[in-house]
């Protein structure tokens, strides 16, 4: 679902960028306000050299000094110079805090979108993709912003400002400098168009390598028990070598259109006024002051051109980046609208459960349930039994609405499960998974979960309730304890024994177990046990177990194979009629003693 | 300083390149004094009414030299520095990569692939900036800055020179806090993106949970807080990275005001020239770039010392397993013995293997069975020299495994691990890992014979399908067949499948077993297995526990037996009525 490697076409960039820039448009007052500060600033900082050359032409060259009339032209020097560098700093800052704000909302956008998205989506994404769109990605467009995106506003209005002024004080000369323009964009274009194919290659050899390391290492063992460590060698070599053409090329190309280029141009320049003014001068007089004040012009003229294309590269690279959150924006985006578009209904108190001819398959073709039919009793519980891949889970996943079944209907509390809020739903049904899973943060926090109602008290009561208190008061900080990292620190069981308090904490109607057993230590099997039938009372109950030891005392047995019911009934009918639950019993039963 | 010592090696290795690129960088500092000077000559000419077209012209020619000297001079001492710098990373790189190659396995468990891969790329990285940026900057500011300074003082006036710097150290100074402060908080905006995002790792993987409880909402926003306080913390560093320019504003158009105001004096007094001034202002904007180098360099050393010596330290770690001086250079042949008391992985308290005595003669199939843990791979790896036993602890040919050049020993052995592995290549350069050379009749009988040809067959590019992120997702049953077929193209004397089969069905597995059996006739082979059906037709079966063997012996043996092995039997049998759904 994530592939979109691709080239970005043109249209893909402008439309990206576009994007991009709305994010930022949202600021209105603070963009205008640095826009602001920024055209202040700018002029502030190009009045001094014309303070400069006023005071050559009127005081310097006729040797005169009053020394009123330079005390203010000294404070009006000072007061420009005060004055552009607060109006820098104020704009340089909020153009920064603007790119982080909208960045921050790309952020929780994206992260708002995904986390909309369907179990389905989930289930066929790896996470580790997903987690890197909504953080390294993201920062790489926060680059954009900061980097590039206010490189070229703030380095394009000083340019406009530098040719304002360049016109102010000669207006020949100045258009005379334009004609430098389209000189530095010829350059621009093809920095740009080199850039673009050498930094591409560049990258893509880089690419190459790391993943060559990476293999290497994965693969160290096989290579070394197969002798091939020199043919190895040699490839990565070819590798390496391929890399450190490249670099070297871009590394030419930056030489070559970059910093000298430009320093090139810049030097042109400056014959270019010197001679004008010297010719001007053989037929009559210059002021020396204006050629100060265009040299200093020039000078500060090509440190923004610099700057503009020292980023264009890093532009190349985080555009990219940019289309791949906005692409998984938008395919998650759909996703959830597609979900959201069908939950009005109503809710019930019941917690009957009833499955009436129902048939699912992931891909549409292969159906993993087939033809399920089962009610279950307010109060009952029911327990699911079968090998992996008979369709255990599925039951689950449909009950919870993770998935939507193709044929028959669900009733959850005697009304259509497709109908049901999604929040009165959540509320309806708690779900205690194989793996229990803990979240940063305290046990508390991990039992309240977000139901900020929760008072101390009512917590403390949840974990006693489980027989979770005992352990989590025998911890320095008892409910303040700190989860280490998915609460590495607790056993298995204390952690299964947590996350059975978040379940009574939030006392849904309906209980569903997937495998909340199953990796249980021996020791920790009794608390578990004794927990597990305090949760299971008044509750309508669905287990799914491996271990079918702990499900002797449920109300209905049900065993699926390849997706059908192959038996029902009691534990004791089961084993009575010496079918496929006997054998499954057996089997676990002598386990145990072998070995 | 110390970090440029010991890379001397390097210096010493390319000590022409940068001989010759740090003169360059020399001539073009000296060289880019000239435009300013120009600029004065040229505006007291004017000034004086004395200019005329053939000085313009000679200025102006001589300019323009200067500045395609300069273009060019640029452009070279780019390659021979920055050109160096890459040469470094690419053999740091390729040293690196075959000290890789020399590693035990000892070495890769205890390393972590994603920390060798951060020396072998940023670490690199870091060292290369060191030799590349790292000389551009002390040399230029040294250089570059130096030279204006003499250019405004001996070329026009000391004493102006002296009051117009006077701010210049509070430049530096000021620019240093501010480093220091930056380093400070962008240390901790680093560490809020860093929990921002195991936050999102987090909220990933638990989705499941949040789901169940509706908690979606109330998710974002607390991800909605965790990305606020990261972009607090941004700006945080932002106040401070938007101090910098002002700073610079604010202390350069100090200079210049001390500049103009006390050079007007000296132009009115006649010691220095209206064009000198001129001049000065030029130059002192010139200064600019060499104090901000200096700041910069100290940066780039610092990280690239820290990187050299991680790269150092991993380059000196040596391998535990080595060739003896004098050793036996034949491809070893003949009966296995093994006899190994105990076995210690390295620093570990707890025995992995004690009292182990047991041969195999050429030619035999040996089945070895047991729980995880209980040491069948680890006996494995011993012999196959992956790690390291006691001396003389494995004879083949009666000769100690030790004792044989480690390369022409492990000719002898074609392993399938239990990980397998494919790399990112074709599917027959996959199969033809062990000799690129082999036929393309070789590898497809290696993939018959490891029953997976009609599966090759059956991918729309065959046997050039390629493997990996790009390529075709081979199922779990095909990699272990593909692995198989790599390691039967050798046609090894001792073949190694160590639980190679778990994801074939039991069908295709009965063809493979029929094929090693028919072809491997004299050679021997070792099977790691769960599945008991996989051993009935062995020689000899090792059921292993607790690290040793327990019970040795044919099936029909250990049957009658009623052990472990014939429990273990007995329990699969029951397994697979189930699995059938009781038919």
């Amino acid at each position: 679902m994530l592939h979109e490697d691709k080239v970005l076409t043109k249209q893909e960039q402008r439309a990206i960028v576009k994007r991009l820039l709305k994010y930022a448009g949202v600021h209105k007052r603070l963009l205008a306000f640095a826009c602001t500060f920024l055209v202040i600033g700018v002029g502030a900082e190009l009045l001094s050299p014309y303070l400069v050359k006023i005071f050559i032409d009127s005081y310097v060259t006729p040797g005169v000094f009053p020394a009123d009339e330079l005390t203010w032209l000294a404070a009006i020097f000072a007061a420009a110079t005060v004055l552009s560098a607060v109006m820098v700093y104020f704009h340089t800052y909020w153009f920064q805090r603007i790119a982080l704000k909208s960045i921050q909302q790309i952020r929780v956008d994206v992260f708002s979108s995904v986390e909309g998205a369907s179990m389905r989506f989930y289930d066929q994404t790896p996470s580790g993709a997903l987690v890197s769109r909504i953080t390294n990605d993201t920062e790489r467009i926060r680059e954009l912003y900061m980097e590039v995106l206010s490189t070229f506003i703030q380095n394009g209005v000083f340019l406009v400002g530098v040719l304002i002024a360049m016109f102010f004080l000669d207006v020949r000369l100045a258009a005379a400098a334009i004609l430098i323009m389209p000189l530095l964009l010829m350059l621009m274009m093809l920095y740009r168009r080199y850039s673009a194919r050498y930094y591409g290659e560049m990258s893509g050899k880089l690419s190459r390598l790391n993943t060559k390391i990476n293999e290497s290492l994965q693969g160290m063992s096989v290579i070394q028990l197969f002798r091939q460590e020199s043919r190895m060698k040699q490839e990565f070599s070819g590798i390496n070598d391929a890399h450190y053409e490249a670099g070297l090329k871009s590394m030419k190309i930056d030489g070559l259109l970059l910093r000298p280029a430009i320093d090139l141009v810049s030097v042109l320049a400056l014959v270019g006024v010197l001679s004008y003014f010297g010719i001007l001068s053989m037929e009559g007089a210059v002021q020396v002051g204006v050629i100060y004040a265009f040299v200093n012009y020039f000078e500060r003229f090509f440190e923004p051109v610099n700057e503009i294309m020292q980023q264009m590269s890093l532009y190349q690279q985080s555009i990219v980046s940019a289309g791949r959150v906005f692409h998984l924006m938008d395919v998650t985006g759909q996703e959830s609208a597609v979900v959201r578009g069908r939950q009005t209904g109503q809710a019930s108190e019941s917690g009957e459960i009833e499955f009436d001819h129902v048939t699912f398959s992931y891909d549409g073709e292969h159906p993993v349930l087939r033809d399920i039919n089962l009610s279950v009793k307010e109060g009952e519980t029911i327990a699911i039994v079968g090998h992996t891949g008979s369709g255990k889970s599925s039951i689950i996943n449909l009950l919870l609405r993770f998935y939507e079944h193709d044929a028959g209907t669900i009733f959850l509390g005697g009304k259509d499960l497709q109908r049901w809020p999604e929040e009165a739903l959540r509320r309806h049904v708690g779900l205690v998974l194989q793996d229990p899973f803990l979240f940063t943060g305290t046990v508390r926090e991990n039992i309240a979960m977000h139901n900020h109602g929760l008072s101390d008290e009512e917590v403390r009561q949840a974990a006693a309730f489980v027989g979770a208190d005992q352990f989590i008061e025998a911890l320095p900080d008892q409910y303040d304890e700190q989860v280490g990292e998915r609460g590495s620190s607790f056993s298995n069981g204390e952690k299964q024994l947590i996350t059975f308090a978040r379940t009574v904490a939030h006392d849904p109607k309906v209980l569903v177990l997937d495998e909340a057993t199953a990796n249980i230590d021996s020791e920790s099997e009794a608390v578990i046990q004794q927990a597990l039938a305090n949760l299971v009372e008044n509750r309508t109950t669905i287990m799914i177990a491996h271990r079918l030891s702990t499900i002797r005392h449920a109300d209905q047995i049900i065993v699926l194979h390849q997706g059908e019911i192959a038996e029902r009934g009691t534990h004791r009918e089961l084993l009575a009629s010496g079918g496929l639950y006997e054998k499954m019993y057996r089997l676990q039963h002598e386990n145990e003693e072998v070995l | 300083m110390r970090a440029f010592w010991d890379l001397r090696w390097f210096f010493w290795q390319e000590r022409f390149k940068y001989s010759f690129g740090i003169l360059l960088l020399i001539i073009v500092a000296l060289l880019s004094l000239l435009p300013p000077y120009v600029v004065g000559v040229v505006v007291d000419a004017i000034e004086q009414n004395r200019l005329t077209t053939g000085m313009l012209a000679g200025w102006m020619g001589a300019m323009i030299a200067a500045g395609i000297c300069m273009y060019v001079l640029r452009y070279i001492w780019r390659i021979m520095i920055f050109g160096s710098s890459l040469h470094l990373g690419r053999t740091l790189r390729y040293n690196l990569y075959q000290h890789f190659t020399r590693m035990s396995s000892d070495f890769f468990g205890r390393k972590r692939t994603g920390d060798l891969m951060a020396h072998a790329t940023n670490d690199i990285t870091a060292v290369q900036m060191m030799a590349g940026q790292g000389v551009l900057t002390i040399v230029d500011s040294l250089v570059m800055g130096g030279f204006v300074v003499l250019a405004m003082a001996v070329g026009i006036s000391w004493q102006l020179t002296l009051i117009t710097l006077l701010p210049m150290p509070l430049m530096a100074l000021l620019t240093s806090w501010y480093g220091h402060l930056l380093h400070q908080r962008f240390g901790a905006a680093q560490q809020s993106f860093s929990q921002l995002n195991n936050r999102t790792q987090e909220s990933i993987s638990g989705v499941k949970v949040t789901k169940t409880f509706g908690y979606e909402q109330e998710d974002i926003e607390a991800f909605d807080a965790q990305s606020r306080d990261v972009v607090n913390k941004n700006e945080r560093v932002a106040r401070i990275d938007a101090l910098f320019d002002p700073t610079i504003t604010l202390i350069i158009g100090v200079c210049y005001l001390l500049a103009i105001g006390f050079g007007a004096g000296y132009v009115n007094d006649g010691s220095i020239t209206i064009g000198q001034l001129t001049t000065f202002s030029v130059y002192l904007g010139m200064l600019i770039w060499p104090m901000l180098a200096f700041g910069w360099f100290f940066n780039i050393i610092e990280r690239g010392h820290a990187s050299y010596d991680r790269i150092r330290d991993l380059m000196a770690e040596r391998t535990d397993i080595t060739d003896q001086k004098a050793g036996v250079e034949d491809v070893p042949a003949g009966a296995v013995q093994i006899d190994i008391d105990e076995f210690y992985y390295p620093r570990s308290e707890t025995k992995a293997l004690h009292d182990i005595h047991a041969s195999v003669q050429p030619g035999q199939t040996i089945g070895i069975v047991g729980r995880t843990g209980s040491g069948k791979t680890t006996l494995l790896r011993l012999l196959l020299r992956e790690l390291k036993s006691g001396d003389g602890a494995i004879t083949i040919g009666g000769t100690p495994a030790e004792a044989y050049y480690l390369d022409t020993y492990r000719l002898a052995f074609g392993n399938v691990p239990q990980e397998h592995f494919l790399f990112s290549m074709t599917l027959a350069d996959n199969i033809a890992f062990s000799n690129p050379e082999a036929t393309q009749q070789d590898i497809q009988r290696a993939a018959g014979l490891a029953a997976i040809h009609d599966d090759i067959v059956a991918l729309p590019y065959g046997y050039a399908t390629a493997v990996g992120e790009r390529g075709v997702t081979l199922s779990g049953g095909q990699k272990q067949r593909i692995s198989i077929a790599r390691a039967l193209l050798q046609n090894p004397e001792i073949l190694i499948l160590d639980d190679a089969l778990s994801a074939v069905d039991a069908n295709t597995e009965q063809q493979i077993l029929e094929a090693l059996k028919r072809e491997r006739r004299g050679k021997t082979t070792f099977i790691v297995t769960h599945r008991m059906s996989t051993v009935k037709e062995a020689d000899a079966v090792w059921v292993m526990a607790h690290g040793t063997i327990v019970e040795n012996g044919s099936h029909r043996a250990l049957m009658e037996a009623k052990g472990i092995y014939a429990e273990m039997v007995k329990r699969e049998e029951l397994k697979a009525q189930v699995e059938r759904g009781n038919r």
